[in-house]
């Protein structure tokens, strides 16, 4: 053990922070107590216990692994053990390091205006638009107005046209001369919002109606609590942490070095099996919606993507498919795969322009209900 | 001294083991075999005061460790079991309306009813003591009971917040009564099935441990301390058939649970040896998703045998 066990201690968690995971300063203090209950020469215990106190995700594990080797080779060096636990006991008494969690680099950049606002540019397809177009329409897409849409929970709360006597509150008011006169309070259920699950299909065909569609989830992010983007083409890739930057500039650059099957061929059956397998015990709850980007040209097994539409249709409370072909008038769902998937759809909807993606809002905006 | 202090200093004399090794044969002579860092993870828990925190897939023995806690150490088991709703009503305390509105119209009726405070009506008496309150009150004579809240996944985030807060400091603020605190923290143990993420504050509030699926070896030695009677080799064969099966793409892995459920039901059907055709007629027992089993026919029973 080094001179310093505690300054091990302290840089063993920056280690980890700088991997990306939160260790706070209270933790750090706790790791150094551990060592009061455990035998620090015995690798096993040291490994547990600090484990146990830093990560809180069974996926951090192998980050955590590669950084405890190299913390354990500095931390277990000769020295009599009597010693070292005495030093770290009076190490523990004093008060935790405080060490600084260095501040996040921002980038500052500023959103262009593109050129005046040309009324037809909402109108057209993206594919149609040259840049200074584009700019202006991504301006409109992550400015629109949503209204959220809403549900009832199970919870109650006071609420003066509520449907549910508040017991609690009228036995409050009840007490005192009153006389036999009851003034009941009422409660109702609280209202809530729907979560969104945003699926994008990033293959080649997408590629224009993806970049817009990214724009409207990013802003979709700023709006509503809970919403939750995955893009997919070969993978599904989870983007809803590199979307919560405030400048969609930035929250776009980071999900196209976040994705790493940009372009590629689409096997949608096998995106939706990995949403389905992994995450949709986890976001399921709440009834969400679920939002779907892609035109259905798939190269993987139909049948497994109508089987994975049917899951996925069970577990949330509505489907709304975007395909941008679907805004030309002779428009058919004639490929294989949106044949699969269109028994499990509720509502099949254009996005190949400005007012399409108004469209999609307007009808998350209708979707009530109480489950 | 705060609250964390006083703890350490009550365990000294109570029946907490106060060593990895002890505390490993303590749960097993409760027939609870826990992988090495489970030990030191329910360990550190104890001694360091915190609350202990498992996740894990269903049925790998989250809610276990707090019956065998309990059991252990010859506490009360205290168990709140969320749902989605879950309120403050039902998992702190509730006032007994009924017997409220009667104190008020006894007291009318005795012509007291002009002189009737809030005290008469909101006193401790009147007060539901819910899982949460109850674990609090336990206290009072210094014993440490085990309070269990199961999966809390289920519940949401509002009460993940009051949660938080009640795990910090174990007092509760009643409007009507007053403050409760607790004189010692109880022993917690949460436990989650991991259907949604629960908030980074309140896992760094606590020991956090993710249970696996056992190894065939630690599985095989569960099935034998829970199942008398039942043969070495055949424990052997299903707890290796088990983690073929969960490394199959299944809906719904099996659990521990349901290798115990399986062995059980292969001594019942007096069944020595694991078959194909045994397989095929107790599949029902271990997958409960019927897309998991076709799936496991299709793949063909034999590959499980080994």
């Amino acid at each position: 053990m080094t001179a310093s066990p505690i300054r091990d201690l302290a840089s063993f968690a920056n280690a980890l922070r700088g991997r990306g995971l939160t260790v706070t300063p209270d933790q750090v203090s706790e790791m150094a107590q551990s060592f009061l209950y455990i035998d620090p020469s015995q690798r096993d215990q040291v490994y547990a216990a600090l484990r146990a106190l830093s990560i809180t995700d069974p996926g951090h594990r192998r980050i955590y692994d590669e950084e405890f080797r190299l913390f354990f080779e500095a931390f277990h060096r000769p020295g009599s053990t009597t010693e070292q636990h005495s030093r770290l006991a009076s190490v523990t008494e004093h008060k935790p390091i405080i060490e600084a969690i260095p501040e996040e680099v921002t980038d500052e950049t500023t959103t262009q205006a593109g050129a005046s606002a040309v009324e037809n540019v909402a109108a057209r397809d993206f594919t149609s638009l040259d840049d200074s177009d584009l700019a202006e329409a991504r301006r409109m897409v992550s400015t629109m107005l949503w209204q959220p849409s809403n549900f009832r929970t199970r919870r109650w709360a006071p609420n003066k046209g509520g449907r549910r006597p508040d017991l609690r509150r009228t036995l409050h008011g009840a007490i005192g001369p009153e006389g036999d006169l009851l003034a009941i309070r009422m409660k109702d259920r609280r209202i809530r919002q729907r979560p969104l699950i945003v699926l994008a299909d990033i293959s080649g065909s997408m590629e224009r109606y993806a970049e817009m569609f990214l724009v409207f989830a990013h802003a979709a992010q700023h709006r509503i609590q809970h919403v939750e983007v995955f893009t997919f083409s070969t993978h599904l890739t989870r983007i809803t942490p590199e979307l919560q930057k405030r400048d969609p500039k930035v929250a776009l650059s980071r999900v196209s070095t976040a994705v790493t099957d940009w372009s590629g061929g689409t096997k949608i059956g096998e995106a939706l099996a990995d949403w389905n397998k992994s995450w949709s015990r986890r976001m399921a709850r709440g009834r969400p919606i679920a939002l779907i980007l892609s035109d259905g040209w798939d190269c993987g097994d139909p049948d497994l993507l109508g089987d994975e539409m049917a899951r996925l249709a069970r577990s949330v409370h509505k489907v709304i498919w975007l395909n941008p072909l679907a805004a030309r008038a002779e428009y058919q769902p004639a490929t294989r795969g949106m044949k699969a998937v269109l028994p499990h759809i509720d509502h099949l909807l254009p996005a190949a322009s400005v007012h399409d993606l108004a469209g999609v809002v307007r009808l998350l905006e209708s979707i009530t209900g109480e489950r | 001294m705060n609250i964390r202090q006083r703890s350490v200093r009550h365990m000294l004399s109570s029946v907490i083991p106060s060593s990895i090794q002890e505390l490993a044969t303590g749960l097993s002579k409760e027939s609870y075999l826990a992988a090495d860092d489970l030990t030191v993870a329910i360990h550190l828990a104890l001694h360091l005061g915190r609350p202990l925190f498992l996740e894990g897939e269903a049925g790998v023995g989250k809610t276990e460790v707090a019956k065998v806690l309990a059991s252990m150490t010859g506490q009360e088991l205290i168990r709140l079991q969320c749902y989605e709703g879950l309120d403050v009503g039902q998992a702190l305390y509730e006032w007994d309306y009924a017997r409220q509105m009667m104190e008020i119209r006894l007291l009318e009726a005795r012509g007291e009813g002009q002189d009737a405070t809030a005290r008469d009506i909101m006193s401790r008496e009147f007060l539901i003591a819910r899982p949460l309150l109850q674990a609090i009150e336990a206290t009072a004579d210094g014993s440490r009971p085990v309070l269990l809240v199961d999966e809390l996944d289920r519940a949401d985030e509002e009460f993940e917040a009051f949660l938080l807060e009640l795990l910090s400091d174990f007092q509760v603020s009643i409007p009507e009564i007053g403050t409760v605190k607790a004189e010692v923290p109880p022993v917690v143990v949460l436990t989650s099935n991991r259907t949604r993420e629960i908030h980074d504050a309140l896992k760094r509030r606590c020991i956090y441990h993710w249970i696996d699926y056992p190894s065939p070896d630690l599985e095989s030695s569960i099935v034998l301390k829970k199942v008398p009677g039942i043969e070495a080799d055949l424990a052997r064969s299903l707890a290796e058939a088990m983690q073929r099966l969960r490394a199959m793409d299944l809906f719904k892995p099996p659990g521990v649970a349901e290798t115990l459920d399986w062995a059980e039901s292969l001594e019942l059907l007096q069944e020595g040896a694991l078959s194909p055709r045994v397989i095929d007629r107790t599949l029902g027992v271990i997958l409960k998703y019927k897309d998991d089993i076709d799936s496991v026919r299709e793949a063909g029973l034999d590959a499980l045998v080994g």
